[in-house]
């Protein structure tokens, strides 16, 4: 071969194989596929009645309607915009929907009732249901989403699977699923054997046969210590830390081991351990108390601020977390509560949640 | 000859095998978000800081953006921090505070020392909260964000937060991909990866918070570092005090969109690195101070990323020179093989690194830019070699170092 031409194809074949790699990369700068900025979701904040409050824009869309049905006890049906069919209980829900699902325990459209509506056992709504008035569940029932005006009632071995909203009161008896978003805007109360994921109210009470906590709401330890998270002064400590019963630490603490504090000791700032964390019977917190790991919170504890664990809490019973005027969060991947815990605001458990009964 | 090069070559495997280690784990690890699932607090009170030099065409889409976040407007108050701004900035922020009365305090500067550090401390005087947050002028904060950035106050081991920063600009052209790509990989896996290991995260001086009783504990914002962040990130880390990342709150930016803001921008902060690198460097690795070994090891090797591009260029230097003179290392042939070609493509766990990222944030096509950022890669080892080289000669020449504020691209006030 000629000298210059072998030397002009070597250096093409050079070029195209310094090319070749680039040339996806040509495509996509020209073309632009995928340019746009990561989705940053700006105006979600987070609300756990979000999705709620998205169903909710659709129910008032069917109250002009689902009122004429109630002034004529009558049942209509219809198709929302994005195709889903709906039924319109205007009275006598439960006889309609024990009639209709005879053959076919599963309902597949919307419902929406009028009044209060009491639900037949063992039936799965794969749909939304709304309801004006009182909810009560039948006993293992399955729920997709659930929006109620008034109170909501789940009886024995049901689940929810993706929401479930009140505007006052949701309760749930023994052994009852709820996956997703739970949420009222008075209080949520749950049985023993009850699964949760997610729940925010004002005050949520596990086991709601004693009823003294929903009674008598407890109010913020130390109003000093309310808006702010930590106070200044705070001790370090690079092992593991037991502090004495019935100490008074006047700051905040932070381990880098484990930390025991004993029964009735009072913490005025927050606490955080990086090993395992262990509170007996009667102690308070003013702020928060966190761990890296697992935490255990005794009976009758105070905790004012969010108890928060990398990977799982557990409470026993008598404990507040948070108060009425002061309300927190309690997250951590796996969560156990004995019945007689009180929390006000927020329960989140990545994995699992689960309220169990008073040893 | 050959002993320095095969120093450079074990201090280079250092920080592939930490790209590596980093990568993996946000592949394969356990994730921690320990604050970010509170969702219902006693929400502190809280001051924002917006640091403001000439930003007329970008600060009011930040004030308005604070203006609607969800956040007790009672217990949040936005301090614009007007430094020096010739331009209207200050009109549009006073506009702003007439529009909202009570929730915006401005701070207008009109003289002293140049840079963010200087005015924020000048600005610290109308701060009494004990969570501040920081944002630069040209970040837009979504709704959620300051509840985000707060929460790991209500943790008395956090002084610092830092949350995840997200281009906006990204289709300018090749050099906001780029920077795109680098943003995911740094914010991605890198930080997120420290987070999850128990490491050194880095606090980024916006889209960040600070406690105020762990910044007076330090002694405050150095006004003489050119970058506050890495500076507060060592002060606090020395201190006992732990900087937190958050990867799910994130707020778009404004990256660069030519090369020379670019190269400005990077050379400015290769300086500020190197001056935390000097200042702590040592002490941080030996001295007697709260961080753990760990913290040690990994806060050195953070400290040290700047430093390596003259370090690269210099082990290139060497394995020519190694070539030419016909060296022939301690194994032979096949280990100068293994370090030419390593020296000649610099380090590839960093692109590993950018790739792992794109697939977390689920925009896959955009990986295919990967081979360009071997252009980015050039152009930021030269500038940081060049600021390294301009900061050693700087006490013979007399060069003083001096802020240089990021130009701005955006058209829409």
């Amino acid at each position: 071969m000629n000298p210059a031409i072998a030397t002009l194809v070597l250096i093409l074949s050079a070029a195209l194989l310094f090319v070749a790699p680039l040339l996806p990369a040509i495509v996509e700068l020209r073309l632009k596929r995928d340019a746009q900025p990561l989705n940053v979701i700006q105006q979600y904040g987070g609300d756990i009645r979000h999705f709620a409050q998205g169903f909710r824009k659709i129910a008032v869309e069917l109250h002009p309607q689902l009122q004429e049905c109630v002034a004529s006890s009558a049942t209509a049906i219809g198709t929302l915009p994005d195709g889903d069919e709906y039924v319109l209980l205007g009275g006598a829900g439960e006889s309609y929907l024990v009639a209709a699902t005879k053959l076919d325990s599963t309902w597949r459209s919307v419902v929406a009732a009028g009044t209060d509506l009491a639900l037949p056992d063992g039936l799965t709504f794969a749909k939304e249901i709304y309801a004006v008035g009182d909810l009560t569940g039948g006993e293992r029932s399955t729920f997709r989403a659930i929006l109620g005006d008034k109170d909501i009632h789940l009886q024995r071995g049901s689940k929810v699977i993706r929401w479930a909203h009140a505007a006052r009161i949701f309760r749930a008896d023994h052994d009852c699923d709820l996956f997703g978003r739970i949420s009222a805007d008075q209080e949520i109360q749950l049985q023993s054997g009850c699964v949760f994921q997610r729940m925010g109210a004002p005050m949520i009470v596990l086991g709601f046969s004693d009823t003294s906590a929903s009674q008598s709401p407890s109010r913020s330890m130390n109003a000093a210590a309310d808006a702010t998270p930590a106070p200044a002064g705070r001790t370090l400590y690079d092992g593991d830390l037991e502090v004495r019963a019935g100490e008074v630490i006047p700051g905040s603490i932070v381990t880098r081991g484990k930390l025991h504090i004993g029964a009735g000791a009072h913490v005025l700032g927050s606490v955080k351990s990086n090993g395992h964390l262990t509170i007996d019977a009667g102690v308070s917190v003013d702020g928060s108390l966190l761990s890296a790991t697992t935490t255990h919170v005794g009976p009758n504890c105070r905790i004012g601020g969010p108890v928060l664990a990398e990977q799982g809490v557990s409470i026993e019973c008598g404990t507040h977390c948070g108060a009425a005027d002061n309300p927190t969060t309690v997250a951590a991947p796996t969560i156990e509560l004995e019945e007689g815990v009180v929390v006000f605001g927020s329960l989140w458990a990545r994995n699992e949640g689960r309220v169990v009964p008073k040893a | 000859m050959i002993y320095c090069l095969f120093t450079i070559v074990f201090v280079i495997s250092v920080y592939t095998a930490r790209h590596y280690w980093f990568t993996l784990n946000r592949l394969f690890g356990v994730q921690r978000h320990p604050y970010i699932d509170t969702d219902t607090a006693n929400w502190p009170q809280v001051t924002i800081l917006v640091a403001a030099h000439n930003e007329e065409k970008v600060v009011a889409n930040i004030l308005s953006a604070l203006m609607s976040v969800n956040y007790p407007s009672d217990r949040m108050l936005v301090v614009p921090v007007n430094d020096r701004s010739t331009d209207r900035t200050r009109e549009i922020i006073d506009s702003f505070v007439e529009q909202f009365p009570g929730r915006i305090r401005p701070f207008h500067r009109t003289g002293g020392k140049g840079g963010k550090a200087a005015a924020l401390k000048d600005a610290m005087e109308l701060v009494e909260t004990e969570a501040i947050l920081i944002f630069d002028a040209d970040y837009i904060p979504g709704s959620g964000l300051i509840k985000q950035l707060v929460a790991p106050f209500f943790d008395p081991e956090v002084g610092g937060v830092m949350g995840r920063v997200v281009p906006l600009n990204v289709g300018t052209n090749l050099l906001t991909r780029l920077l795109d790509l680098e943003r995911s990989g740094g914010y991605q896996v890198d930080q997120q990866a420290r987070m999850n290991l128990h490491l050194v995260p880095q606090h980024g001086g916006t889209v960040a918070g600070v406690r105020l009783s762990a910044l007076r504990e330090i002694g405050g914002w150095n006004e003489n570092s050119l970058t506050e962040d890495t500076d507060l990130t060592y002060r606090l880390l020395l201190n006992g005090w732990q900087t937190v990342y958050q990867n799910r709150s994130e707020c778009y930016e404004e990256v660069p969109e030519n090369w020379p803001v670019r190269i400005r921008q990077i050379m400015r902060w290769a300086k500020g690195h190197n001056q935390a690198l000097a200042a702590y460097g040592l002490y941080l690795l030996f001295g007697k101070h709260r961080a753990t070994f760990r913290e040690r090891i990994d806060g050195t090797l953070l400290l040290g990323v700047y430093a390596m591009a003259p370090v690269t260029l210099v082990g290139w230097l060497l394995a020519l020179g190694v070539f030419y003179e016909g060296i022939v290392p301690l194994h032979g042939i096949i280990a100068l093989f293994a370090f030419t070609a390593y020296a000649a493509v610099g380090n590839f766990a960093a692109f590993f690194e950018i790739a792992a990222a794109v697939r977390l944030d689920y925009t896959r096509r955009r990986i295919c830019l990967l081979p360009f950022l071997v252009l980015g890669f050039a152009v930021s080892i030269f500038s940081v070699s060049r600021a390294f080289v301009s900061q050693v000669l700087a006490p013979i020449t007399g060069a003083q170092f001096h802020w240089d504020k990021t130009e701005r691209f955006r058209t829409t006030p």
